[in-house]
């Protein structure tokens, strides 16, 4: 089962959580439940690189954190954006995306360089 | 019960860590709970659903290192952020406070700063004229050593004696108590240039004396030991001579120059700032060598003293020392050794002292009235205190912000105290006495600063802390109380004036001591001197050696001076004298009355004063002669003296004085002479008090190379030109005589009391203001807490009058009583200025009243505000507010 899983690249996890973080705040657990329905378990992943990751941004003032009760009464402390992890998010997801993109395009281009896509000859 | 494995399973300690690690534990720990639940819920065992959970977790130990890592450096930034933030705020609403309450901070940073900049200003002369009163190395073990006579000085004066140096080289080879004694002379010289020839001032030092003040050349070299030895001519130049009279000419050495009627070479430059060690004095302009194998001369003596040894210690060495010299000379001089710091001869000491004592009471005043300041409007602000504390502020918060307002204020207060201060300084080096050139080169020196800026700090934490204290009341207490008035304790009423009644017992002192200080520049100016010095001039003669060796030919000069001097315009008399205004001269010896016991006991040496006068002098000088006759006879076999009034009449009844004879004998030999006069007393070295002690006149017999000739004219004239053209005329080689006023002497003998006097009385009008200030401050607060009685009482029918007494009542008794106990300091106090007095007993009835009345005045006129707010109280909205 773990040979199916998608290692994670260094410093999309960043980005991921931002974006759990970006409709509203979550705590610990909710973020790593978020990502695991969102890539339907597709990522390998530790829970503990996820704090690891979370402690990192919090670190660089792009998230901030607050004590709050969960769902069931529990202390739980809560994540959400700062307005520079906002920003943040916004450019990283767009350099990622072209890059993504550049990298796809060049991993699929035909021998020529041009994108498999066009019409073989 | 999960929970309870989880925590077994990571052993958690349980001690009490930081915050931020707990934060850390319990989110893992959650999560782990969290996690298995989940588990637990897709059907898992609890035990398999713990492993699971913490398997997917991953390393645990690693991952928690790593975290709590993140934490700590979050927290210490947030920790930081939020200091500054706090900071930032703090200011912010510091500034946004003190512009809400302008008037309020501008009274508080003008005290301050008045405070601030008096104290700087006269410390920074203190600093330099007696902390700092020499430069030399190792300044602290400094002396300066004199002889002066054991007993039998009436003359009120202090005598010194310049050891002379068959005891100086005894003292240099022997001392134990000194690590170096440097022996000096100055002598006045004449520096012959292409014109008139120069009056310098030349000092003769060893090559030590260098060394010895840590100074050295600036151009050539310092003579040698071995010049010394062979009386080598050898001259250094000051450095204020060499740039004005030798334009800084760098081949200055091996140059000569001529002093009196020797040829010197000069061998080198010394620094303008090596100076002698007696402040006041004049710049020396010449260094000569010393030669102290010359028996007969007197040398001053500086010395620095070995680290540890005290003044008391090494006087008695000096002493025990000079007395084996004098027993091998078999002469026995009536000396002692008088060693003291350098800062003593200053002859401004004294006064300085005094105003360093005045304008400490200022500060204190300033002081106490920035405190209460402080504590006013700590309790006008201790609701809006109590609300902030209500709605979450921390105590230490609240604390830090008073704090960050005092501080802010204080330093204002420092940096116009240090602006204020500067200015100070200037004005006193504008006003200085003419006699005074020394405070010229003062400057605001750097501790005075730093002590300055160190008060204003300090006074900000303490007055800041004073207000963070009153704030400490519970908020419930003060919110309770509602919106009428908030209680005060009685303690802080008393608190508040006492603080009052202290600035006016200060100011009062102060008071007392300019009012005497005004007196006795009052008497200076008007008192009866005992001759009249207007239109009086004098002429000092010096005759050059070489032409006018005989009586004879001094006789012939003075002569032919006198009778072409008299058809001048405007001259009217004229007459000779020893001692021009402003000197004394003494027969040194024991004064003694035919047929009386010596009147003092042993070998005691006394100083008589003697002047000898020719027949027009007590005319032209308009001193009557109460008793008696002039000099009938002034031939050396009739040897008749004139005494002053006040040794005649306390020691014989009216009369009794003629015929009888005196003398002044020195180790028991002496011609006698006998009175045949009494003249009244004249106090020509200025106002002082009219000695009993005997003041001799004789004849003026043969005419002497320098003499003084008093001038009578019938208006305000330059006579400098006239004599100049009569000298040169009569002889071409006399130098060109000084022409001095005694008017002008006179004012000389007042500036430094009027300087002293005028110091003063700024620094109590200073006083005056703030304690002025600080009562009104007082009145006007208790008058707004009073507004719901005072209109109370207005309802039930109380009169203005009664309104308005009650409110001056309490000021007038804040004075009075502060009065009362600044004019009872003042009865222990001003004895210590007794000797800057004159014409004024220290306990001075006027002076006192005089503290009393502006006191008073003083408190009614900062009452006049309040009062007046106090009736305009109306009594209607005095009772419905609130």
């Amino acid at each position: 089962m773990a040979a199916n899983r998608l290692p994670v690249l260094k410093g999309t996890l960043d980005l991921l959580v931002l974006r759990a973080l970006s409709w509203t705040p979550m705590h610990g657990f909710e973020i790593v439940s978020w990502l695991e329905r969102a890539a339907s378990s597709a990522l390998d992943l530790d829970d503990s690189a996820l704090y690891q990751a979370v402690y990192r941004l919090e670190a660089r003032g792009l998230l901030e954190a607050d004590w709050g009760v969960t769902e069931n009464n529990r202390r739980a402390r809560y994540y959400k954006l700062t307005t520079a992890g906002r920003t943040y998010l916004r450019t990283e997801t767009k350099n990622w995306m072209q890059y993504a993109e550049t990298v796809t395009t060049i991993l699929t281009a035909a021998k020529d360089g041009l994108p498999s896509t066009s019409p073989a000859t | 019960m999960i929970r309870r494995g989880i925590q077994r399973a990571f052993n958690l300690a349980i001690r009490r860590r930081d915050r931020w690690q707990h934060d850390v534990e319990e989110e893992i720990k959650l999560h782990l709970s969290l996690r298995a639940e989940q588990l637990m819920a897709e059907g898992a065992a609890p035990n398999d659903a713990l492993a699971e959970a913490v398997r997917r977790f991953g390393p645990l130990a690693e991952s928690r290192a790593r975290m709590l890592d993140a934490a700590r450096y979050r927290e210490h930034r947030m920790q930081r952020t939020e200091y500054f933030a706090q900071l930032q705020q703090d200011l912010s609403f510091a500034f946004r406070t003190l512009r809400r309450q302008k008037a309020w901070a501008l009274i508080t940073v003008f005290t301050l700063a008045l405070g601030i900049g008096a104290t700087t200003a006269v410390f920074s002369v203190v600093s330099s004229l007696i902390l700092h009163a020499i430069a030399y190395p190792n300044a602290d073990r400094i002396v300066v050593v004199q002889q002066m006579p054991t007993q039998g000085n009436n003359t009120g004066l202090h005598i010194q004696i310049t050891p002379s140096t068959p005891i100086v080289n005894g003292w240099r080879s022997r001392t134990r108590a000194f690590e170096e004694l440097e022996p000096y002379r100055s002598v006045g010289l004449l520096l012959k240039t292409n014109d008139d020839p120069l009056p310098v001032n030349a000092t003769e030092i060893l090559p030590s004396f260098l060394s010895f003040t840590g100074s050295r050349a600036i151009v050539g070299r310092m003579f040698s030991a071995q010049g010394i030895e062979t009386k080598a001519q050898v001259a250094l130049l000051s450095e204020g001579l060499w740039r004005e009279r030798y334009g800084s000419a760098a081949n200055i050495a091996g140059k000569t120059i001529t002093l009196g009627d020797s040829l010197y070479t000069i061998v080198g430059v010394l620094p303008a700032d090596l100076r002698l060690p007696i402040i006041g004095r004049d710049r020396v302009d010449v260094w000569l060598p010393l030669d102290l194998r010359n028996s007969n001369l007197g040398v001053n003596v500086i010395g620095r003293l070995r680290p540890g040894a005290t003044i008391p210690a090494a006087t008695q060495e000096l002493n025990a020392i000079a007395a084996e010299v004098e027993a091998a000379s078999s002469a026995k001089s009536p000396f002692v050794t008088l060693i003291r710091r350098p800062a003593e001869l200053m002859d401004f000491h004294d006064s300085l002292i005094m105003l360093a004592g005045a304008v400490a009471l200022v500060l204190l005043v300033a002081c106490a009235n920035v405190a209460h300041l402080f504590m006013a409007r700590a309790t006008t602000r201790e609701r809006e205190l109590a609300v902030r504390a209500a709605l979450g502020a921390s105590q230490g918060r609240l604390f830090r912000q008073l704090l960050t307002e005092s501080l802010v204020l204080a330093l204002a207060g420092a940096i116009g105290g240090v602006a204020l201060g500067w200015f100070g300084l200037k004005a006193i080096i504008a006003l200085r006495p003419p006699q005074m050139p020394q405070l010229e080169s003062i400057r605001l020196d750097s501790t005075t600063l730093a002590i300055a800026l160190g008060a204003g700090v300090l006074s900000g934490v303490v007055f800041g802390v004073i207000g963070a204290f009153q704030a400490r009341r519970s908020p419930q207490d003060v919110l309770k109380a509602g919106a009428l008035s908030t209680s005060h304790s009685r303690g802080q009423g008393m608190l508040r004036s006492a603080l009052v009644v202290s600035e006016m017992a200060l100011t009062a002192a102060l008071v007392i001591g300019a009012t005497l200080l005004v007196r006795t520049v009052v008497n200076l100016q008007r008192a009866n001197l005992g001759f009249e010095p207007k239109n009086l001039y004098w002429v000092s003669i010096s005759l050059p050696e070489k032409p006018f060796a005989t009586a004879a030919s001094r006789a012939a000069f003075y002569n032919e001076f006198v009778a072409r001097f008299r058809t001048t315009p405007h001259v009217r008399e004229l007459a000779f004298t020893s001692n021009p205004p402003g000197t004394r001269s003494f027969a040194v010896g024991t004064f003694e009355i035919q047929g009386e016991a010596p009147t003092s006991t042993g070998s005691g040496t006394s100083f008589v004063d003697n002047n000898n006068i020719d027949e027009n002098y007590l005319k032209t000088m308009r001193i009557p002669i109460v008793e008696g006759t002039f000099f009938t006879d002034t031939s050396r076999a009739a040897n008749q003296v004139l005494v002053n009034a006040g040794f005649a009449h306390s020691h014989w009844p009216p009369g009794g004085s003629l015929g009888k004879r005196v003398r002044v004998a020195y180790r028991g030999e002496g011609d006698w002479s006998t009175i045949v006069g009494v003249a009244a007393d004249a106090q020509t070295t200025g106002a002082g008090i009219i000695s009993t002690a005997p003041y001799l006149y004789s004849p003026i017999r043969t005419p002497a190379r320098q003499t003084t000739i008093m001038v009578r004219t019938d208006a305000t004239v330059d006579l400098a030109g006239p004599v100049r053209t009569l000298v040169k005329s009569i002889d071409p080689s006399v130098r060109t005589p000084k022409v001095e006023s005694t008017e002008a002497f006179i004012e000389r003998t007042i500036a430094k009391p009027r300087f002293t006097m005028s110091l003063l009385t700024t620094f109590t009008l200073l006083g005056l203001t703030l304690a002025a200030v600080g009562l009104y401050g007082v009145m006007a607060y208790s008058v707004a807490q009073r507004t719901r009685e005072i209109g109370i009482r207005m309802a039930l029918g109380a009169s203005q009058r009664t309104i308005a007494n009650s409110v001056l009542r309490r000021g007038v008794m804040l004075a009075g009583l502060g009065a009362a106990i600044g004019l009872a300091g003042a009865f222990y106090g001003t004895r210590l200025i007794a000797t800057l007095l004159y014409g004024v007993a220290p306990i001075d009835a006027v002076s006192f009243a005089t503290g009393a009345i502006v006191l008073i005045v003083t408190a009614v006129v900062a009452c006049v505000v309040p009062t007046r707010r106090a009736l305009a109280v109306d009594p209607i909205r005095a009772i419905r507010a609130d």
